[in-house]
């Protein structure tokens, strides 16, 4: 949808034609498979709460008073950033969003991995505590946060091209 | 002199704007992702609340909430035994496969649905006090008998507090099969899905 409006209202004009389309359909290609991720692990920490400040508690950074309110936020914080993900105005606070969240992911489980912890991450829902699964969504959650920067800069670049 | 200096602001005339709009954006832009993250703690509270099983907002650990579930069961938990002893897959095979043994899941009955041991019953740490009391018929008859308690592997603390209260309750003959769930079905054994009984 994005790109096909780019490249109606600028592909005659330009000779960067495909590489922008291209781009921007890399970029809603994107934004929809980080959305996906993220309202489905939304849904997914919505279903087991306890479990889920079980999982937040394990990794020994938050004090007991904070650790059930982030349980109650992370989750509609999350489908909220996918649900603006998908919107071409919204995107840029979606990813930017997603990107924030996701450095509080790798800086926790980054934590976690240095003092020995071995637990449940619970990005994905609960699982049983290993730490090979760490090092798996240490490396996913690095990704995402590529991709989530990714969109953010392709969004606004966007936005400063058509001003 | 004079044009070196001019010529390095040539050069950074371009660049600078475009670095001085992309931080004036990203401070605006994280303004919307503060202002939608105290809407997502507000849902999120707000979710809580007319959840089926509202969690506190101060966040009490699997112990604490374990004692204030036994404390329901008996006034004055004797707590402070000896831990119960562990055994290992080859062990806790054979007690199965002869079914003289009762054997307790202590996982959550969302994991226990999913998959258990065979002939297995659910006596969830997270829901004890109500399984108890639910499952007192079939304690009671293997008070003096041994009974074998498992959870999900790895570090779960699960299989050990539900042994020690049973241990505490009076049963006599309580261990933990510390390999739990994921030694039991890496091994490629038999699993049965569905609720307790």
């Amino acid at each position: 949808m994005v790109g096909r409006r780019i490249a109606g209202r600028y592909g005659a004009f330009t000779m960067t034609h495909t590489d922008n389309s291209r781009r921007s359909y890399a970029v809603l290609a994107l934004s929809l498979a980080i959305a996906a991720i993220f309202i489905y692990a939304g849904i997914d920490k919505l279903r087991d709460p306890l479990q889920f400040a079980d999982s937040i508690a394990a990794f020994a950074i938050l004090p007991a008073v904070f650790v059930n309110l982030l349980a109650f936020g992370l989750p509609p914080f999350e489908i909220a950033s996918g649900l603006l993900l998908l919107g071409p105005r919204t995107r840029r606070v979606g990813a930017l969003a997603i990107a924030v969240i996701t450095v509080m992911f790798l800086v926790a489980l980054a934590s976690a991995l240095l003092r020995g912890l071995t637990l449940d991450c619970g990005c994905f829902g609960p699982g049983a505590p290993s730490r090979p699964r760490m090092w798996v969504e240490l490396g996913l959650d690095s990704v995402l946060f590529c991709g989530a920067v990714y969109v953010y800069l392709q969004s606004m670049a966007r936005v400063s091209a058509r001003i | 002199m004079q044009t070196s200096v001019t010529s390095i602001g040539a050069h950074d005339s371009a660049p600078l704007p475009f670095a001085r709009n992309l931080a004036a954006q990203i401070v605006r832009d994280l303004g919307g992702v503060a202002i939608l993250a105290v809407v997502a703690l507000a849902a999120g509270l707000v979710i809580n609340r007319y959840s089926s099983a509202p969690l506190p907002i101060v966040y009490r650990t699997p112990e604490q909430r374990f004692d204030a579930e036994l404390t329901t069961l008996v006034s004055a938990p004797p707590f402070k035994i000896a831990p119960a002893a562990t055994i290992g897959l080859d062990k806790f095979r054979s007690a199965v496969d002869a079914k003289s043994t009762l054997i307790l899941d202590a996982r959550p009955s969302s994991f226990f649905e999913v998959g258990h041991v065979p002939g297995a019953i659910n006596l969830a740490r997270d829901d004890f006090a109500h399984d108890y009391r639910k499952l007192s018929a079939v304690l009671d008859a293997n008070r003096d008998k041994p009974i074998i308690v498992y959870c999900s592997g790895g570090d779960c603390h699960d299989s050990k507090l539900v042994a020690n209260a049973l241990l505490s309750l009076g049963f006599s003959d309580v261990t933990v099969f510390t390999g739990g769930w994921d030694a039991w079905s890496a091994a490629g054994l038999p699993a049965a899905t569905g609720p307790s009984r």
